[in-house]
């Protein structure tokens, strides 16, 4: 019985390996010595001036570059994870790969992307605040250079603000009981001080706790324990008792995504709402006309403003034959007049302070880009990054817990238990 | 009128066929046998290659603890994973919502699809037409799909509420977010995006009944609905457990029409089965303890239908060899 | 009586028409609005400004002509093929009893039931070996085989409906098999081959998983990968283009769709056994 069941174990795998080594012959560009080398770069940049960005960028390498080639192969960013486990254990998986660090990290985990350190400039490492850093930083190998942020902001209707009689805050930065003060304020007649979409209310917790020291996760990979304690719960019980107690959150924005929450923004149903910083853009496009709308300074909770960093990233696969060239590639990716063009196109923070300064130069206090670029100094790197499961949980135990916590199916106390318990379950 | 009417009379009254008959078999079948066999041989090798394999692969792996990771090593781990998923308390919840939602989606769309399929199949006026706009969810890319049916649901800003609103009804459900809706909400997106699919599938069952079987009836004096429960059904009976069978599977196994519009949520009351498989497999990347509920899944879908087409065969011979 | 029942099947066709129709209609009403009206709370069918640019923003997307050219290459070969397989094995299947019909049902039950996402690996592997990964040709193998299964099991319920007397009657007037099977059989199951054909069709037009994987460069995409790129990262979507490329997207699926009705309609027996 025992040695049957090794046999086909050993079938599987000698079956896979072979596999794997039949496929691996077969079509990786034959460059090497002779003629140039053709770096195929899979990129995720979906938004029209972006693409035209790294367009140019990537024709501006080639020209330097005769011998090191890069292709652009252009991917969606619905289902590419699912794309690259396929690309990454089939094989196939291209030279240089756009992502992001949340979603990125496990791939390197499980040792399918290459160590970056040796390549980076120090130039590079230098400009980029150390928090973002860390976040492609993983057994200390630099597994990714980041290239493009977001943070969450409070975008706020001034003449509702100006009505209610609300002084706008104009710190460096802005507490939470600021904020929920002023939301108190713009509630009346009809009007909620706050909308925040919280369809999916964990990506939002997250990168908020760290302002109140709320970690979620101690250790990393398979061996992380998670604790929910004050920090952690901080944002959740103020959200709670904002709708529930103050009712000053219009209650449908809780159910909705971010940008259905505009909609109520742009019909000054809500006098702020909390979005992504990308959403600038957005709102400057889609905003009615005469609709006059800030940014106001970053959150700042008991600890301080700082929001868990996500960046985007550009990653080398460890099999690619030109690991050099691709770290080449990159680092004159990055570069800081590039960067800034890219960012300005996604309405993304740079991830390197001298394109934040660049940035910062070019475009002044419009769409509120001053302010959102400041909260780039704010973004560090969070230990949820390096769990392994914790897409699952995040997916099957907290966004439900939540979900019920806003909907007062449960307590504060009951989604701290289900949280844990959760957690216990899964990683058993 | 050419057709042979005896033979194709109402089943239940048709003369019992006697089938079996053993002194003209034994040749017979050794030829229907080679023929069948050259028949179906062209579409094996691609079955085989393509299908077989890696369906063996991925049953194979459900006793390893195979992770996908650059270089795995497996190792066979028996009945293990099948001991750890007997008290994943999250997989069996996941189940019951999965069944609730398989069950119900097939149940209602082949009432609905079979209306609709008999609408079709009488002689009304702008046939052509409308039959294509009965198509429309085919066409529409499931890309799409979901997005537009937030759109119709959104509490703020859809034509639903906004609809009820104009009737006098209340205009601020929150159709995917409230816990009592969300699970029905969806039901009824999963009966739109497969009534294309059933309608098509009946309607086609009907158009090959032949006439000669309704006008027997109906010099027998039947009424519509006689002419339905004793010859349109019966008739059908071989498709409809064919679409149910297929339409049941599919509703079990889909889960990214149902995640694109809720995520599962809220509070997981939308968190169907095959999602726990996706997580397992690829965002944990244990593709060993994910193949694990890939086979319980298998074996208890398998077993639900191997149940009901016994007994629809059963059936279909009680009432033809009656 | 009976005067009361066509009006009554009016009314229910008008309202399955708008059940099945109004998000269409919806649709094409999205693809028309600007932006702001977009994320607005105005509801409202006809948009207050009709705005062409969403079209010209999708036409200007990379591909997505050559993808719809792609995508219809591999529905139509893979109907093809899966009508050209599926016939002779359904008919088999329906009409014989024993081990190859029990293992016939029970490959295709399991196939439909195993998540795709546990075979994926598997068959990109296999694929890689026969040098058929990112090729329109191996997705088309792809697509033909996870068709097979539901076009086989659906026919051979189609065939099993057929009465097996009426094929008796013919072998007992002398006919050929295959004559019983070209003039008897086939024609009585036409309804039932144009549904699978149809459903094959839509199945391969609109699928969008193993195209994801299997293909990877941009000249290969299929339509569903072009138009999942409208979705961007964080949930942003290009709605208003996004629609005015599914608009376009449905327009080949409803032409085939305006053809092969026609061919829905039965009603050919007394014909078929004129010989």
């Amino acid at each position: 019985m025992k040695t049957r069941g090794a046999s086909i174990a050993a079938c599987l795998t000698i079956g896979t390996l072979f596999l794997t080594a039949c496929g691996s012959g077969g079509d990786s560009d034959a460059g090497g010595d002779s003629g140039p080398i053709t770096l195929k770069f899979q990129s995720l940049s979906d938004q029209p001036a972006a693409i035209a960005a790294t367009e140019s960028i990537v024709s501006d390498w080639n020209e330097a570059n005769p011998d090191v080639q890069v292709e652009i192969v252009p991917a969606g960013w619905d289902g590419i994870y699912d794309k690259l486990i396929t690309q990454f254990n089939g094989g196939a998986a291209p030279d240089i790969i756009h992502y992001e660090a949340a979603s990125i990290v496990p791939f390197a985990a499980d040792g399918y992307l290459a160590d970056l350190s040796e390549y980076m400039s120090d130039e590079f490492r230098a400009d980029v605040p150390e928090g973002i850093l860390n976040a492609v930083t993983v057994d200390d190998k630099v597994i990714a250079y980041p290239t493009e942020l977001q943070s969450y902001m409070v975008f706020a209707n001034k003449t509702l603000l100006d009505a209610a009689g609300v002084a706008i805050p104009t710190g460096e930065t802005m507490t939470w009981d600021e904020m929920r003060a002023i939301a108190q304020a713009t509630t009346k007649d009809g009007t909620y001080g706050l909308g925040w979409g919280l369809k999916s209310p964990t990506a939002a917790y997250m990168s908020f706790a760290p302002g109140f020291g709320g970690t979620y996760f101690e250790g990393s990979g398979a061996d992380a324990t998670l604790s929910i304690g004050e920090g952690e719960m901080a944002v959740p019980n103020l959200v709670d008792a904002m709708a529930f107690e103050d009712r000053s959150i219009l209650p449908v924005t809780l159910s909705q995504t971010g940008s259905e929450t505009l909609a109520t923004f742009y019909a000054g149903q809500v006098a702020m709402t909390i979005q992504g910083s990308f959403q600038a853009a957005n709102i400057a496009t889609d905003a009615p006309e005469g609709f006059d709308w800030i940014v106001l300074p970053p959150l700042e909770g008991s600890e301080g403003a700082q929001q868990a960093a996500n960046p985007q990233t550009l990653s080398v696969n460890i099999d690619s034959a030109h690991v050099e060239e691709s770290a080449e590639f990159i680092e004159f990716f990055t570069q800081t007049d590039n960067l800034a063009a890219l960012n300005e196109a996604d309405a993304l923070i740079p991830a390197t302070t001298s394109a934040q300064e660049a940035l910062a130069a070019k475009l002044g206090t419009e769409n509120g880009w001053d302010v959102i670029l400041s909260s780039g100094q704010h973004l560090v790197s969070a230990p949820y990054l390096f769990v392994d499961a914790y897409a699952q949980w995040k997916d099957t135990v907290a966004t439900p817990a939540y979900q019920r916590f806003l909907a007062q199916e449960i307590d504060a106390d009951g989604v701290a238990t289900e949280l844990t318990t959760g957690w216990e379950e899964i990683t058993k | 009128m050419t057709a042979p009417t005896v033979e194709a009379g109402p089943r239940p009254t048709a003369p019992a066929p006697q089938r079996p008959k053993p002194r003209r078999t034994g040749g017979m079948a050794r030829s229907k046998r080679r023929e069948a066999i050259a028949l179906v041989i062209p579409s094996l090798l691609p079955i085989l290659v393509l299908s077989v394999a890696p369906l063996l692969v991925g049953v194979g792996l459900a006793f390893t603890d195979a992770r996908l990771v650059r270089n795995p090593e497996y190792a066979f781990v028996g009945m293990d994973n099948f001991v750890r998923l007997a008290d994943n308390s999250f997989f069996w919840d996941s189940f019951r919502i999965g069944m609730i939602w398989a069950v119900s989606v097939t149940l209602l769309q082949l009432v609905a699809a079979m209306g609709l399929a008999l609408l079709l199949n009488s002689d009304l006026k702008l046939q052509g037409l409308t039959r294509v706009l009965a198509l429309i969810p085919w066409a529409m890319p499931p890309v799409v799909v979901a997005i537009m049916w937030r759109m119709i649901y959104s509490p703020n800003a859809g034509p639903l509420n906004a609809f009820l609103g104009s009737v006098g009804l209340p205009d601020d459900i929150n159709w995917l977010a409230d816990f009592s809706t969300a699970l029905p909400a969806v039901i009824v997106v999963g009966i739109w995006v497969g009534m294309p699919q059933t309608t098509v599938t009946l309607l086609a069952g009907l158009q090959q009944i032949p006439d000669e079987l309704h006008e027997a009836a109906a010099i027998d004096g039947a009424n519509a609905w006689r002419r339905f429960t004793a010859v349109t059904l019966p008739s059908l009976r071989p498709i409809i457990t064919s679409i149910t069978s297929l339409n049941f599977i599919w509703n079990f196994n889909s889960f990214s029409l149902v995640y694109v519009l809720t995520e599962g949520g809220p509070g997981g009351r939308t968190m169907l089965p095959m999602l726990y498989t996706y997580l397992e497999a690829f965002k944990n990347r244990n593709i060993g303890y994910a193949a694990a509920m890939g086979v319980v899944l298998v074996v208890v879908v398998v077993l639900l239908l191997a149940i009901y087409l016994w007994s629809q065969f059963r059936q279909d011979r009680d009432s033809t060899g009656k | 009586m009976r005067h009361l029942v066509r009006p009554a099947q009016y009314v229910a066709l008008c309202f399955y028409i708008v059940f099945l129709g109004f998000p269409l209609l919806w649709l094409i009403s999205a693809s028309l609005k600007s932006s702001g009206e977009l994320n607005s709370l105005t509801v409202s069918l006809i948009p207050q400004d009709v705005e062409w640019g969403n079209y010209s923003a999708a036409l200007e997307r990379q591909g997505l002509v050559r993808s719809a050219w792609n995508s219809a290459i591999v529905a139509l070969v893979s109907t093809a093929l899966v009508l050209l397989i599926a016939l002779p094995g359904a008919y088999v299947l329906a009409r014989l009893k024993g081990l190859v019909r029990g293992m016939g049902v029970g490959w295709i039950l399991v196939s439909q039931v195993f998540p795709v996402i546990l075979i994926i690996l598997p068959l990109f592997l296999i694929l890689r070996t026969i040098g058929l990964t990112d090729s329109l040709v191996g997705l088309t193998l792809v697509h033909t085989t996870y068709t097979l299964p539901f076009a086989l099991w659906m026919l051979q319920g189609y065939v099993s409906s057929i009465p097996i007397e009426l094929e008796e009657a013919g072998s007992m007037d002398g006919a050929s098999r295959l004559t019983v099977l070209r003039q008897i059989v086939f024609p009585l199951l036409m309804p039932g081959v144009v549904a699978t054909a149809m459903f094959s069709f839509v199945s391969s037009w609109n699928e969008f998983f193993f195209a994801l994987v299997l293909l990877q460069s941009p000249e290969n995409y299929t339509l569903p990968i072009t138009l999942k790129m409208f979705i961007g990262g964080e949930g942003k979507v290009a709605l208003g283009p996004l629609a005015a490329g599914a608009v376009l997207a449905a327009i080949p699926s409803i032409v085939f769709f305006s053809i092969m009705q026609k061919r829905l309609t039965g009603g050919l027996l007394s014909g078929a056994v004129k010989g």
